[in-house]
């Protein structure tokens, strides 16, 4: 019995905290572009070894 | 192709030339080879060439691995886009960035972005970029979404950027309004996605007392559970169930019963029912009812809101319906003025390609306009001095100068706009039946549960408002509430998955209803590409001439010279367009024509293209519009499936004849104009036929608008996608007989649902009247029936589509 007086309010904080990310996923637009992010991961390696955008290759 | 081509040493080699690298278009006239990486690719212009070596030196060549579709074509010619930097162009369509405010914001709307590769390059391409900041480009609605620092790298540099690699920019109608639907999706993700959160914890505290079953739970414990249940249900739904709460108020304010009520009153009630029930001791709390009902409702309606956004971003009409700049000459000087800023008699240049942005009379000699997108025909018309030339028209072939007479509201396209606009309006309160049977039922439930009341509290009052509850939760209209949005989402799931985008309800319950389709002819049924057919020749080295032909057309941008795509080389000197006769020029020392019979060889003009000297024939073709290659299929399916068909077209009779033929429809009438058009629609109407129009051009819009179902091209003019009702994205005609056929199945599985509903509320309410349910079990049916719904209404995603 005394663990539900535990367990409860860690439930809801979990539950805060999983909700103050989803706000904040949101605010900062996470789910606005869903459809690219998903080739990045292809061309990650690459840009790694070189073309990566340095600031003088800027023009 | 290649033989005639390899005849002649002067034609570069076309066997690789088959297609571009970049745009994978066909290639025509001279073909361009680029070293790309290490191989010898070829391109069809110098636009596209330029666009792959950029993209390789930029270090992005992963774009060809990554993209699923073609690139547009890119474009060499050099566009004057300083009017992108023009300070009202700012002050209108960006906004200072809130965070760092020498950055500017601004949505601009992209076209020629086919696939995630595409968002992928130009978001890669526009960071390399100085003074860019965020970007996000998303290529489902074709918006890109830019910050960047104006004194640093100009918006028209920027936009350059973007038209090397063949994208072409428009301005989107404003960034107000892109704000306000940015926040809206967000606020009802948010909706959901605490819903969803929170929903889990309600019904995890509830099965701790449903998993009571001998009651053996001290009160106490038991309270604290109802009230644990009762703290986390409240935000659900008082913040993610306010949708349905403020719908239901709007509703009673104007003294009608609708789907909102109907949720709304669900929802609530389950809410004050446990609430009530905590606070007395009650038997029962149905907390994880409410929150759960919240959460299925939210989330059909999201899917339902997608689809509609993403077909309302694609086809955002104004930005590219009508110029937002002009080109017009003031004390001397060419520059370039919004639109808005057009004043009478001013000089308007207008640019082979650029739509013409007022009505006015041409000042320039001859120039011809193509005036598609208004009439229908797909020959530019020739304009003589003093003509009207119509706002909406795009010039072809030469650029002209016009004295603009009309303006603004004043001009003919907006004129059309504004009858659309009407016809629209006036197309009103096709589908609420739903909705009349939720008035009906909640009236009558209420009225039930009235006399149920009435009746327990005579015989045993201390039992009556249990069981009036209890059948007020068991009846609890959640089944009839979720029937509809249920089945309309999953159907617009599966439309869009076949590339068919449907704006509202009404269109997707009147396909179902269809028993007559009326097409429109160019663009619709035909490609509005030109192609030979059918060619003479009268020399004998039939090569050689076709080559000649190539070649002249080459040095027009007449849309027949489309059908002449073979790659020529032979030099074209003193090359000379006399509009409305065709095209002459001199080859190895010898002039040429090709154009109309009595320009290029002095015989009577029969409507064939003729090649000659002047004097002799040398070889004549016959130009059309290539039919496209399901037409046919689709048409036989319809004619099969006991519908009629018929074509109401702007062009001229006997090509609309011939293609009626081709296809097999007995019904069309041609040189239709819009009203005409419209009229031949009323008409079969008031034969109690349900029409359905497909179409693509300006000139459909007002049928499109009066029609029951209207289904626009998605390659056609953005004024007939707004007053359609289906938008149908990829090139393929066959997407309406599949459309129609998800219609139908969406329609049957609304009446199951429906029945399903009324079935359960008929068995359950008696039973639960006579007292034999306790609501606890009630709030468990109510419940399943409703996932019973909703699980039935995927069942719609299940229809056969080719791919």
């Amino acid at each position: 019995m005394n663990a539900l007086f535990v367990l409860i309010p860690v439930s809801i904080v979990f539950l805060l905290i999983a909700i103050g990310i989803f706000i904040w996923a949101i605010r900062s637009n996470q789910f606005e572009n869903l459809e690219s992010a998903a080739l990045d991961i292809l061309t990650s390696e690459k840009n790694e070894l070189g073309s990566k955008p340095k600031p003088s290759d800027a023009d | 192709m290649n033989a005639i081509v390899g005849k002649f040493e002067s034609v570069v080699n076309a066997k690789a030339a088959s297609v571009c690298f970049h745009c994978g278009q066909s290639i025509k006239g001279d073909l361009v080879e680029e070293k790309v990486g290490s191989q010898l690719q070829a391109f069809c212009c110098t636009g596209c060439s330029a666009a792959t070596l950029w993209i390789n030196e930029a270090g992005l060549s992963d774009y060809y691995d990554l993209r699923t579709e073609q690139a547009p074509q890119a474009n060499a010619d050099n566009v004057d886009l300083a009017a992108w930097d023009h300070p009202d162009t700012l002050a209108k369509h960006a906004r200072i960035c809130n965070q760092d405010n020498s950055y500017h914001e601004m949505i601009i709307s992209v076209k020629g972005m086919h696939c995630a590769a595409c968002a992928w390059l130009i978001d890669r391409a526009l960071s390399k970029q100085k003074g860019v900041g965020e970007i996000s480009v998303n290529a489902v609605t074709g918006r890109l979404h830019l910050r960047w620092q104006q004194d640093v790298s100009p918006l028209s540099t920027l936009v350059t950027c973007l038209q090397r690699l063949g994208y072409r920019a428009f301005l989107t109608r404003g960034s107000e309004l892109e704000q306000s639907r940015s926040k809206e999706k967000k606020q009802l993700l948010l909706r959901i996605g605490l819903a969803a959160l929170v929903a889990m914890q309600t019904m995890m505290f509830a099965e701790a007392l449903y998993l009571d079953t001998s009651n053996a739970m001290p009160t106490e414990t038991r309270d604290m559970f109802r009230w644990l249940c009762f703290i986390t249900a409240t935000p659900v739904v008082f913040f993610s169930g306010m949708p349905f709460i403020r719908g239901m108020l709007n509703e009673l304010r104007q003294k009608t019963f609708g789907m909102d009520f109907l949720a709304a009153s669900s929802i609530l009630l389950a809410y004050f029912g446990s609430l009530y029930q905590t606070v007395i001791g009650g038997q029962h709390v149905w907390y994880d009812a409410a929150v759960m009902f919240v959460l299925f409702l939210l989330v059909a309606r999201f899917l339902e809101y997608r689809t509609k956004q993403i077909a309302y971003e694609q086809s955002d009409a104004l930005a590219r319906a009508q110029p937002y700049l002009a080109n017009v000459i003031r004390e001397d000087k060419q520059m370039a003025i919004p639109v808005d800023q057009l004043k009478l008699e001013d000089i308007l240049c207008i640019n082979p390609g650029e739509s013409v942005a007022a009505d006015g009379a041409l000042l320039s000699d001859a120039a011809a306009f193509d005036e598609s997108l208004l009439t229908g025909e797909a020959r530019p018309v020739l304009k003589n001095q003093g003509d009207f030339v119509f706002a909406g028209s795009i010039g072809s072939l030469q650029s002209a100068r016009l004295r603009v007479t009309k303006v603004g509201r004043d001009t003919e396209l907006s004129q059309l706009l504004f009858r659309v606009e009407s016809a629209q309006l006036k197309k009103s309160g096709v589908v609420h039946y739903a909705e009349t049977i939720a008035r009906y039922f909640v009236l009558g439930i209420l009225l039930i549960t009235a006399l149920v009341f009435l009746y327990w509290q005579q015989f045993d009052s201390t039992r009556a408002f249990e069981i009036s509850l209890a059948v007020l939760v068991v009846s609890c209209p959640c089944a009839l509430a979720l029937a509809l949005p249920a089945a309309f989402a999953s159907a617009q799931s599966a439309l869009a998955k076949i590339g068919v985008l449907s704006f509202n309800n009404d269109g997707l319950v009147n396909l179902a209803k269809v028993d007559t389709f009326i097409f429109d002819k160019t663009g619709t049924l035909t490609q509005g590409k030109m192609t030979r057919v059918d060619e003479h020749y009268y020399v004998e080295d039939s090569a050689y001439a076709l080559a000649i032909a190539c070649a002249l057309e080459k040095s027009s941008l007449h849309p027949l010279a489309s059908a002449f795509t073979e790659a020529s080389s032979l030099p074209v000197k003193n090359a000379l367009v006399i509009p409305a006769m065709g095209i002459q020029g001199d080859i190895h020392g010898r002039q040429y024509r090709i154009g109309r019979a009595d320009f290029a060889c002095h015989k009577t003009d029969d409507g064939r293209l003729w090649l000659g000297d002047g004097e002799q024939a040398w070889a004549s073709f016959s130009i059309q519009d290539t039919v496209r290659s399901d037409a046919k299929e689709t048409v036989t399916t319809l004619l099969r499936e006991g519908l009629q068909v018929h074509i109401a077209s702007g062009d001229a009779q006997c090509k609309v004849a011939t293609l009626a033929n081709t296809l097999g429809i007995a019904n069309f009438s041609a040189r239709q104009s819009p009203e005409q058009k419209q009229a031949y629609l009323k008409n079969l109407q008031s034969q109690h036929h349900i029409v359905a129009m497909v179409g693509d051009g300006i000139n459909d819009a007002l049928v499109l608008a009066s029609a029951d179902i209207s289904i626009a091209m998605g390659a056609g003019a953005a004024i007939a996608q707004r007053s359609a009702d289906m938008l149908i994205c990829g090139e393929r005609l066959d997407r309406i007989v599949q459309a129609r056929n998800i219609a139908i199945k969406t329609q049957k599985i609304i009446r199951q649902n429906l029945q399903w509903a009324l079935l359960y509320n008929a068995v359950s309410i008696p039973v639960t009247a006579m007292g034999l349910i306790h609501p606890g079990f009630a709030a468990l049916g109510m419940v399943s029936s409703s996932l019973l719904v909703s699980i039935n209404a995927l069942r719609v995603r299940n229809v056969q589509v080719s791919p």
